[in-house]
């Protein structure tokens, strides 16, 4: 296992967020994380960068027990998050904002030859390439964002909401750019998204929370076909 | 009011105010860019001044230069002035961080209100100038004479005296140097980053508290190039010299907008000039009087100040 | 002198956030104060009290501790002498540093009258501490006799116990004014610091010098950068300029001033009357400085003072310490006679009229306590090779 989330849980303040969630990330896959608003989803992404202290349980990354690892310090680890609400740095123009993700790195050659990589990924990025991310619409930054997350070169890259407040047409055409970079680069993705519909379709495998628990797991497929997880999280079929 | 002093020395009061502005402007660097990091004003940052005041003094009374010295030649001059740029900068550079470690982040780890933050703040500086203070006896230091004080550049009623001309052309080397470390490396970006979003800077891999402790040391750099420009021109110091002028160059950061590193350099300079001139016409006992009123007058109309908030912004 | 020296700002400061802090601090020490009485205080009539204290209050450390310090050098000599003739019976020298702060004199103050065994002080120092620690002083009874504070205000304030041992602000400035004249200046420039003393002095001077003050500014408080007024100056064609106030603003602004042009002369009240205002201002730009002083040069002291001084401190004697030599000498004249209360020793000083061993001068006090005037000198010195040399005393008009 790439990732290992061992029954963690977590409190903001008095309130607990996490009752003991367990998740499991093998090397090359799509994992995502599926629920309502408040379910934990972000909380447990945020366990796992490291922005969050968990209050007991364990993480383990590559082998390494990540559980009280300093945020930047898993960067270099290699899990590289593109945070929910995109984090775009608005001041810094999208070139500064994708040499940011290779914050950690020291092999310049390599690292404009990745971004060069991301700009075929992202032709709109290209055109935007000096402005300022915080002037960019919201599917550019969400772009900037992914992008930015592979300029570290993540062995597992977070995607949390990426395809929140878009159009149906970028909807699509971020999923399948994750879908590219899986296939294409082998990278892992733990993905959080709302749209169960897309994420489903696209990962591997995937996990239902509830309140702070996962009441269900399974492969992507399996989850869609499941009615209970349709009566709740897929409208209307 | 006496225009006619205006009128009449409208070229030395220029230049002198533009060189006491340039000094402001390296001062206020120092604040701008820890606020614009922490959002926090470090008050220490003026008794951090101070200390490359004396930094100064003692590296010239190293070489056996006090008060009483003769002048030395221009080319010793020259090396000695660059001698205390550097141990001043150093200095200056090792006390700011200090007060980082010392007094801000153990606050931080515990997550401090602000309130606690601008008590310490008070505190560290206190406990630098009133260390200095006793260290030294509350003495006053006069400053070695360094360059010649006649005119080099002359044209009608302008005149730059060789001090005026190191002073502005350190200034601008300082604040060239800062812009292009800030904009174009990347220990800059990682500055404009946690300054922008501190969470997902961190999500970058970006070190926050290194990124800190760096923005005080060039602060405190900055500070130390001012102290020797500023003992040359001042002739004296002593353990409270850093508060008045490092409330100027506080207020020369939020005039240009605090956050804003082009912002306090313009601010400094703007203050020098508005000080000077108003010195002028109503006389030096309005000096400050006139400087805040500005102040005021033009945050009422631009609250945040000349170029507007947030470090790296100025650009976008 | 005045004692406004702490930045008015920081003061703000301090109020601000320590006001109360300060206050409890103060307090505190009062009440420790009054512990140490113990019941020692107020013995019987006749009996020989020993051990009694004369106080010294004033800069001790700090900027203007230069002009301090020298006066409690000699204070401490003549106590010395004193107890070397009265072995059974000694006097002990109660030392107060005030740092020449108001904001801390009040505290001493309070200290000194609790502490009932002083019965005699001398200073305050400066005049802004002096109206800090006066009215505690008049309250507990305890006479002062001021070496140098010569605010003219000092005596207005209905303090019985209030001496001053040299002339005021008034006599210096008309003085200074007679020596800034001998000097046949076209244009005179006058500066001051907005302080009571230099203020008050700057005043006295274009009064006395009429319509040959063209043109005037005023300092700050700790001001460092002077390029208005220096722009000022040498924009005036004045040829003499006088400043009213302190050397810690003085020396820069003279130093801004030879660097800016300057070629006229500089001459100052006894605020600058220091060695610091010549080792800061370095002997290039100071020289030829002139300093004007209600005192005559200690090192022209008469008897065997300056002897004794030089053989006691292997130094010359510096500013007031002469004045300071004489003044504790008629508090320890008052304690061998066996004057041992605070009353007794203001009753002593009331009727007093007899000349120093040092100065010369014959202390006799107004009703208000001024020095009298017709005892009151005013010298002129100049800035020589480093040294303060005495010029000339300064006629009366």
């Amino acid at each position: 296992m790439l990732l290992e989330i061992d029954n963690i849980t977590l409190l903001y303040g008095r309130i607990q967020a996490l009752h003991g969630i367990s998740v499991n990330v093998a090397q090359g896959e799509i994992v995502a994380l599926i629920g309502a608003n408040g379910a934990g989803k972000t909380t447990t992404m945020r366990a796992v960068s490291g922005l969050r202290a968990v209050s007991s349980g364990r993480v383990r990354f590559d082998g390494v027990d990540i559980t009280r690892m300093r945020a930047d310090l898993r960067v270099i680890q290699g899990i590289c998050q593109s945070p929910e609400g995109r984090g775009v740095f608005p001041g810094m123009s999208v070139k500064d904002n994708l040499e940011m993700g290779a914050y950690t790195r020291r092999d310049t050659a390599n690292i404009a030859k990745d971004m060069e990589h991301v700009l075929e990924l992202f032709p709109r990025l290209r055109e935007r390439f000096k402005q300022a991310g915080g002037t960019l619409s919201g599917g550019e930054q969400q772009m900037l964002a992914v992008g930015r997350a592979l300029m570290s070169r993540p062995k597992l890259l977070l995607l949390d909401e990426p395809s929140m407040g878009l159009a149906p047409m970028l909807i699509q055409q971020i999923f399948e750019i994750i879908t590219e970079i899986n296939e294409r680069d082998g990278t892992t993705i733990l993905l959080v998204e709302q749209n169960a519909q897309q994420a489903l379709s696209r990962a591997h495998r995937a996990y239902v929370l509830e309140t702070g628990k996962i009441v269900k797991e399974g492969s992507g497929r399996d989850l869609l076909d499941d009615p209970a997880v349709k009566d709740a999280y897929l409208g209307v079929a | 009011m006496q225009f006619n002093d205006l009128i009449n020395g409208f070229p030395v009061l220029t230049v002198t105010g533009l060189t006491q502005g340039a000094i402001y402007a390296l001062i206020a660097l120092g604040y701008t860019l820890v606020y614009g990091v922490l959002r926090l004003i470090n008050f220490a940052h003026s008794d951090v001044f101070m200390i490359g005041t004396f930094g100064a003094i003692w590296t010239w009374s190293a070489f056996g230069f006090d008060a009483n010295s003769p002048r030395p030649s221009v080319g010793e001059a020259l090396g000695l002035i660059a001698l205390a740029i550097v141990v001043a900068a150093l200095l200056c550079g090792f006390f700011a961080m200090l007060v980082e470690v010392t007094a801000y982040r153990p606050l931080r780890a515990r997550n401090a209100p602000p309130l606690a933050f601008l008590i310490t703040a008070i505190g560290a500086s206190f406990v630098l100038s009133e260390g200095m203070g006793a260290f030294t006896n509350r003495r006053q230091f006069g400053v070695p004479a360094m360059l010649p004080t006649e005119p080099v550049v002359s044209l009608g009623g302008w005149s730059l005296t060789p001090l005026q001309i190191s002073t502005l052309a350190v200034a601008v080397i300082a604040m060239v140097a800062l812009d292009w470390f800030v904009q174009r490396t990347r220990f800059g970006r990682g500055i404009r980053a946690v300054a922008q979003d501190s969470n997902t800077a961190a999500l970058m891999g970006v070190n926050k508290n290194r990124v800190i402790l760096l923005v005080f040391l060039i602060g405190g750099l900055m500070a130390g190039v001012a102290a020797v420009m500023s003992d040359m021109k001042a002739a004296s110091t002593r353990f409270n010299v850093g508060f008045l002028i490092g409330l100027k160059a506080f207020a020369a950061a939020v005039l240009g907008g605090i956050g804003n590193l082009r912002g306090a350099a313009l601010g400094g300079i703007l203050l020098g000039l508005v000080e000077n001139y108003g010195s002028a016409v109503f006389g030096t006992n309005f000096r400050d009087f006139i400087g805040f009123l500005v102040l005021i007058l033009l945050l009422m109309f631009r609250p945040t100040g000349l170029l507007g908030e947030s470090l790296g912004r100025a650009r976008a | 002198m005045d004692g406004e020296r702490a930045s008015a700002l920081r003061q703000i400061f301090v109020r601000a956030i320590g006001g109360v802090a300060l206050a409890a601090l103060v307090m505190g020490g009062a009440a420790a104060c009054k512990q140490d009485e113990g019941g020692s205080g107020s013995d019987t009539a006749g009996a020989k009290v020993c051990d009694l204290k004369i106080g010294f209050f004033g800069a001790l450390s700090g900027a203007d501790a230069g002009l301090v310090t020298p006066g409690q050098q000699a204070a401490k000599m003549a106590i010395n002498q004193y107890n070397a003739e009265h072995a059974d019976c000694k006097v002990s020298l109660q030392e107060y540093d005030s740092q020449g702060k108001p904001e801390l004199a009040g505290g001493l103050a309070t200290s000194a009258v609790n502490d009932a065994k002083v019965v005699g002080m001398v200073g305050p120092a400066f005049s802004g501490e002096s109206e800090t620690a006066n009215p505690t002083f008049q309250q507990a009874g305890l006479p002062v006799i001021s070496q140098s504070a010569t605010r003219p205000s000092l005596s207005e304030q209905g303090w019985k116990i209030f001496h001053r041992g040299v002339g005021n602000d008034f006599s210096q400035g008309p003085a200074a004014a007679a020596y800034i004249k001998g000097l046949n200046p076209a244009k005179v420039f006058v500066v001051d610091d907005q302080s009571a003393y230099g203020a008050g002095l700057a005043d006295e001077v274009k009064k006395a010098l009429g319509p040959l003050v063209t043109a005037s500014d005023k300092a700050t408080d700790n001001q460092q950068d002077f390029s208005a007024i220096v722009t000022k100056v040498t924009g005036s064609g004045a040829t003499a300029l006088f400043y009213g106030g302190y050397t810690e603003e003085a020396s820069p602004f003279l130093k801004q001033l030879r660097a800016g042009g300057y070629k006229g002369t500089f001459v100052g009240g006894d605020g600058i009357y220091d060695a610091n205002m010549l080792s800061v201002t370095g002997n290039a730009d100071v020289e030829g400085a002139v300093a004007t002083c209600p005192c005559a040069p200690a090192t022209e002291a008469k008897g065997t003072f300056v002897a004794d001084f030089q053989k006691e401190y292997n130094a010359a004697p510096g500013v007031y310490a002469d004045v300071a030599y004489d003044l504790t000498k008629i508090f320890l004249e008052a304690i061998g006679e066996g004057k041992s209360t605070r009353a007794d020793i203001q009753a002593f000083l009331t009727s007093y009229s007899k000349a120093g061993a040092a100065t010369g001068v014959t202390y006799k006090w107004t009703d208000k306590g001024e020095l009298d005037p017709a005892q009151v000198r005013v010298w002129a010195y100049v800035a020589k090779n480093g040294q303060w040399a005495p010029d000339k005393e300064i006629p009366k008009a």
